[in-house]
């Protein structure tokens, strides 16, 4: 199917149009339009993983690596004598998107049946969301820089609101903390993309500037670099794929791999390596920049707390692959070591904090920081298990984050408290509540046969095996398993264990267990958590070439 | 050079299927148990009867013929194909059978023992959960799969000592269990991390191909192979070659409850009884020691002693600290950490067919002695009534149960005795198998090695110490209860079990008679010992410890005798001492039946088994819920407090903008225009009608100056 990013792309946006053309009397209509929306979105997704093709393995940094790319000028604006300005509507697939693709759609889609109680402002909240969803599906496929600023960008403004209005008691403060956080982050990428822009030229379109034919690249390459091309003839690019490719950077500009331009003293590269890494480090979150999470969750209604921890923070992760890793492959050697340390200390950092909160949700939020540790090990490990197991944590973070969020949901739905102190022995209340409960923490936890647990296990394989970070930090943070075990067990003991107490009577009437819209959010969950846990293969065909290439890019600057 | 490709071809057999089945067949259980209700003991009882036929089935036509390898892919990373594979070799066989085997008799058991528990088909789930992931770890020859189903293990185990859940305590005891056995885990996964760094793959048969092809060179582990016609070399020091044994015994010693991860096995006798039966004393806590033998010949000298050493210390520490417990299932429960501790020992000296021996015989006769001691507390709770309140598993209330309870007694002395070691008993052979090793191997070893020898052989003089005591105090003297309880009647009222909890306690007593094994007393001419013999180590020969294999069979000849008559006279000599102290009415008889807790120093150390749970608790716990506790501070204070501080200042500094502007920039804009308004009214008269216009030039002018400034 011809466009068919694109339509990924745009039909919730177009439902959310439809949404606000909506008269209010039908506002009814709203969340069904929302749901059709979002599962259309979905068929779409699976559709084009079905077609997704394993076995292209192109290069990380050319475009023969991905798929279904659609590429059409957006626009352009010559500056005469300083090249040209121009965008291009550019979104594609490989292996580092697709899976991030299909988790986003499968969350989003959840998150909006769990936003089926939504009273308030209806029309305002599902349009905001699938404004929202746009922008994330976007952000994912984008592979123009300027085009993947925007949709990053563009997440933000429905966040704030969707925390900011139908937020907890402390909204306000949480929605705002989270907007300048993630602000300061999007500042610092975009100083990046300005500098970036600045340094890369498109190959292919400076070819046909400079008179010759768009098959002529390296030519064109060889040529740009003896200076022979001048640089009015060159054309400037937001290519993130170009971007990746060191024969791509003008020769003397400020991001050049020989260019010995300095900041603070230090090569122009490994800063712009660190502005990218503490941005996207911001929405990972990793440890220190991590303390919007527990607020914005804590304050965020249900549905949103889900697509936040099960998408959102994924787009750091994502963002980080794709731009700092991928285009600064020789920075990301360097500060391996750095990324390894941090990673293994947010491991055991998130979930000593965890073990020290009496709220479920903050419990659960700090339990995501220690998991996204994971991430960020894995990657500094830059050896293919490594990075597959960043991805697979990711990918499976997402679903199991997804279904913690909704089971603190659960209980808020009914008693609208989320202290652990204040229960006791729910299990013998709400049995099939206590059962999906432990399936979820189990599935955080590591178990083996749940999906957390091959993802964790690869990045461990990996760091360890990796040159690039040295073999203890992979032993300390294991000690993140034993901990992970001690906050999800001591929690299940003392709210669902023992004789069943609650802090309030009249709570004993409002906890009844599971309803069927409940069953439909967490039974497809569990499914695709186990199902990611025994066969791998359904995600890691799909990346594996992808990221042996990767692999291979990044290797080539092993110290 | 070796293809790693070669090696890991998937291959099939048809027995795969049956193998298969021996792992369905349970799951299947657990799926069902649940669903089936009411009649879910009968339904997985007969799923179990049915997998132990299947597994004696295996066992009768596969004994003898060659080790059967199945393999298939389970995922590819990057060039790396991670595989699982199945092994049917005898040791496969001889554990699917008793897992299946005391599974089943535990299901029997249970009958009568849950009958009264409403969640009876949530425990059968669970027995079949427990089954199935026991029987992953058994046939699997994959060290990933291994430690996944090791993991499944461990769930069930929680889920099984937690199953009373409304009992605060039985929570707890299970979350002990988990996470003691998650610290074991991390070992686990390092030492996967090291092999599959060393030989990119977990599959035994490669580690183990590649182990014999692997080399020390300048003190570096090398190991050299082809995987797809590329050639890979790996090198890590050697120190790594050690230390991924030692990891892999980690998972182990959590597992099978070793010094210093031990701890949670006597909490976990919160579980129901037929339950500690199974987990906690025949299968699961075995897990350890099987894994053990299935890496054995990848195990280096120093891995192996640091098991040895391990062994001995644990199985010393747990026979004092069964000396003194007031709880049957407690002396239990330190009983099997202590047989536990003999079989770790064994295979760190390298007798891997002693320790599995004693695996075997152990995993009998101390199923029996949990199953009697069910019997007895079933028995007991049948006495408690509003007004008669008692702790049914303490040995205080107990006392002259013989008279009540002849069979259970009968079979429990069968039990007794082969635990304390004594010929015609089937632990006397294996016993003694292992302390013939040991003293071989001490010789061998010579100087600090003979340490672990005067360990195992004081504790055969403990054992035999505290299964007499605890045989006196239960079935000698007189019945406690009613004397406490001031209720004569009750003592009438005692009966021994019924035939469904008998048969089972009959089979495996009558499973626990030194011939079922061998005929003499030599182990030697068991056929156990000549069926598994010790394999020789794989890893390279600078590292490798001497195997026992190499020893002249004189050597262990000229040391039988020895040995035979130490073993037999220390557990006699515990014998007498046991009689003297707790016989009828003697001084300690007395004393303990008064007392809350024992007295002196020795007696403290031993009842609170060496301080080590209070040491946990109140330091380690403690220090980490205070480092969390801390670190939770941190967070929001000086992370968060850094934020929420910049952000203040940000708003003051915002504050003092707005300030500035309103009366500083402001006013002189204000101050202009009044000015100008001054000038113009000056003005007006002389240049009437354009002055306005030449004002607001100005402002516009001002107005761009000072964008100018700002950007």
């Amino acid at each position: 199917m011809v466009h068919l990013l694109s339509y990924i792309v745009f039909i919730p946006l177009i439902a959310a149009v439809l949404v606000l053309l909506t008269p209010r009397a039908y506002k009814h209509l709203y969340r069904v339009l929302t749901i059709l929306g979002l599962g259309l979105t979905l068929i779409l997704i699976i559709f084009a993983i079905s077609g997704f093709d394993t076995a292209v393995q192109g290069a990380i940094n050319s475009e023969s690596n991905l798929q279904l790319v659609e590429k059409t000028e957006w626009f352009s604006i010559s500056l005469g004598s300083m090249g040209k300005f121009s965008v291009d509507y550019f979104v594609g697939t490989d292996g580092l998107n697709i899976g991030m693709l299909l988790l986003a759609g499968i969350v989003l889609l959840i998150g909006a049946i769990a936003s089926w109680n939504i009273k308030d402002k209806q029309k305002a909240y599902f349009g905001l969301y699938l404004l929202l969803s746009s922008s994330i599906l976007g952000c994912f496929v984008a592979l123009d820089f300027f085009l993947f600023y925007l949709f990053f960008e563009f997440m933000l403004l429905p966040m704030y609101f969707l925390i900011g209005i139908w937020g907890g008691p402390r909204k306000e403060y949480a929605a705002l903390k989270f907007f300048l956080y993630t602000l300061v982050g999007s500042i610092l990428i975009l100083i990046v993309m300005i500098g970036l822009y600045n340094s890369v030229y498109d190959p292919v379109k400076t070819a046909i500037e400079a008179g010759y034919e768009a098959n002529q690249v390296e030519q064109v390459q060889q040529l740009v670099q003896d200076g022979t091309i001048k640089s009015n003839q060159i054309v400037k690019s937001f290519n993130m794929i170009h971007m990746a490719d060191a024969d791509n950077y003008i020769p003397g500009s400020f991001l050049h791999k020989s260019s010995l331009a300095q900041i603070f003293g230090q090569p122009a590269r490994w800063i712009a390596f660190l502005a990218l890494l503490i941005g996207f480090a911001i929405k990972l979150p990793a440890v220190p920049f991590h303390t919007w999470l527990p607020d914005a969750h804590v304050e965020a209604p249900t549905p949103i707390s889900v697509v936040l921890a099960g998408i959102l923070l994924k787009v750091g992760g994502y963002g980080l692959i794709r731009t700092a890793f991928v285009m600064f492959p020789d920075s990301a050697y360097h500060y391996s070591w750095l990324i390894g340390f941090f990673g293994m200390f947010a491991i055991i950092y998130g979930a000593l904090n965890a073990l020290a909160q009496k709220d479920l949700k903050k419990l659960i939020a700090y339990s995501s920081v220690s998991h996204m540790g994971f991430v960020l090990m894995g990657l500094a490990a830059m050896t293919v298990e490594g990075i597959s197991g960043a991805i697979y944590q990711m990918y499976s973070h997402g679903l199991i984050s997804a279904m913690l969020f909704l089971i603190a949901g659960v209980i808020y739905d009914r008693t609208h408290d989320r202290m652990i102190e204040n229960y006791g022995g729910l299990a013998s209340k709400m049995p099939k509540y206590t059962v999906f409960v432990a399936i979820a923490f189990f599935a955080s936890l590591g178990l083996p046969g749940f999906s957390g647990f091959i993802a964790e296990l690869m990045v461990l394989i990996g760091s360890f095996k990796s040159s690039a970070v040295p073999a203890w930090m992979p032993i300390v943070a294991t000690t993140g398993l034993v901990l992970a075990a001690g906050y999800y067990l001591w929690t299940m003991q003392r709210m669902f264990f023992g004789k069943f107490w609650v802090k309030d009577k009249n709570w004993v009437e409002s906890l009844t267990d599971l309803n069927p819209r409940e069953y439909l959010m967490l039974v497809p969950l569990v499914i695709l958590i186990f199902a990611f846990g025994l066969y791998p293969s359904l995600l890691l065909d799909l990346i594996n070439n992808s990221v042996e290439s990767l692999a291979d890019h990044l290797f080539q600057f092993r110290k | 050079m070796i293809e790693l490709q070669d090696i890991i071809l998937p291959k099939g057999d048809p027995m795969i299927y049956w193998m298969i089945a021996l792992l369905a067949i349970p799951f299947f259980s657990f799926l069902t148990s649940q669903k089936i209700g009411s009649k879910a003991p009968q339904w997985a009882t007969f799923l179990l009867g049915l997998n132990t036929l299947l597994a004696i089935y295996l066992t009768a036509t596969h004994w003898n013929s060659a080790a059967l390898t199945m393999r298939g892919h389970w995922f590819k990373v990057g060039e790396s194909q991670i595989t699982y594979s199945f092994l049917l070799d005898r040791l496969t066989l001889i554990m699917s059978v008793i897992v299946n085997f005391i599974s089943l008799l535990v299901h029997l058991f249970s009958q009568e023992y849950m009958r009264k528990d409403k969640a009876k088909p949530r425990y059968y789930a669970f027995l079949g959960l427990f089954t199935f992931s026991m029987m992953g770890i058994v046939l699997f020859n994959d060290l990933l799969f291994i430690f996944i189903f090791w993991e499944l293990v461990g769930l069930s185990s929680y889920l099984l000592i937690g199953f009373w859940f409304e009992k605060k305590s039985a929570s707890i005891a299970a979350n002990k269990a988990f996470i003691m056995n998650r610290i074991g885990d991390i070992g686990f996964i390092t030492g996967l991390m090291i092999f599959y760094t060393q030989f990119q793959s977990f599959d035994l048969e490669v580690i183990k191909s590649l182990m014999i092809d692997s080399e020390i060179k300048d003190g570096n582990w090398v190991a050299q192979f082809t995987n797809n016609g590329q050639v890979i070399i790996n090198t890590l020091d050697g120190r790594w070659l050690s230390a991924a044994g030692i990891a892999l015994f980690c998972g182990a010693v959590g597992k099978s409850a070793q010094f210093p991860l031990q701890v949670w096995l006597p909490d976990a006798m919160e579980g129901p009884t037929p339950v500690s039966a199974l987990i906690h004393a025949a299968t699961m806590v075995a897990a350890g020691v099987y894994l053990l033998a299935r890496v054995f010949v990848i195990l280096d000298a120093q891995a192996l002693e640091v098991v040895a050493i391990v062994g001995a210390i644990t199985a010393f520490m747990a026979a004092i600290a069964a000396l003194s417990q007031f709880d049957i299932k407690k002396v239990l429960a330190y009983s099997t950490i202590s047989q536990l501790g003999y079989m770790v020992m064994a295979m760190g000296i390298g007798a891997y067919t002693s320790g599995l021996f004693h695996l075997v015989t152990h995993a009998f006769f101390k199923a029996g002695l949990f199953l009697s001691a069910g019997i007895i507390i079933h028995q007991l709770h049948k006495l408690e009534s509003k007004d008669v309140m008692f702790n049914a598993q303490d040995m205080r209330v107990m006392g002259g149960l013989r008279k009540h309870m002849p069979k259970t007694f009968f079979c429990f002395l069968i039990f007794a005795l082969a635990l304390a070691g004594l010929p015609g008993f089937s632990g006397f052979l294996s016993k003694d198998a292992i302390l013939l090793d040991l003293a071989v191997w001490a010789d061998i070893k010579g100087g600090g090695f003979y340490i672990p020898e005067v360990l195992a052989f004081g504790t055969v003089l403990f054992t035999s110490f505290y299964t007499l005591r605890m045989i006196l105090l239960i079935f000698f003297g007189n019945f406690r209860l009613p004397v406490i309880m001031q209720k004569n009647e009750l003592s009438n009222e005692l009966k021994d079990g019924n035939w469904i909890m008998m048969a089972p306690v009959i089979i495996l007593a009558a499973l626990s008679l030194g011939p079922v094994f061998g005929l003499t007393l030599n182990p030697e001419h068991s056929w156990f010992v000549e069926a598994m013999p010790t394999p020789i180590y794989l890893v390279p020969a600078v590292y490798a410890a001497k195997s026992l294999v190499d020893v002249s069979p004189e050597t262990f000849e000229a040391l039988h005798g020895l040995v035979n008559a130490v073993s037999i006279g220390l557990a006699l000599i515990g014998i007498v001492i046991g009689y003297l102290a707790y016989k009828p009415n003697a001084k300690l008889e007395q004393e303990f039946v008064e007392r809350r807790e024992p007295r002196g120093f020795f007696g403290q150390v031993s009842f609170y088994h060496w301080y080590q749970d209070a040491l946990y608790t109140k330091a380690i716990l403690k220090f980490v819920m205070l480092k969390a506790q801390a670190l939770s501070w941190f967070d929001k204070h000086v992370i968060d407090g850094f934020v929420d501080g910049f952000a203040k200042s940000q708003v003051i500094f915002a504050h003092l903008m707005k300030w500035f502007d309103r009366y500083f920039v402001d006013g002189l804009v204000h101050l202009t225009v009044f000015t100008g308004g001054r000038i113009g009214q000056l003005t007006r008269s002389i240049q009437s009608g354009n002055v306005q216009a030449y004002i607001l030039t100005s402002f516009v002018f001002l107005i761009l100056l000072m964008l100018y400034l700002v950007f």
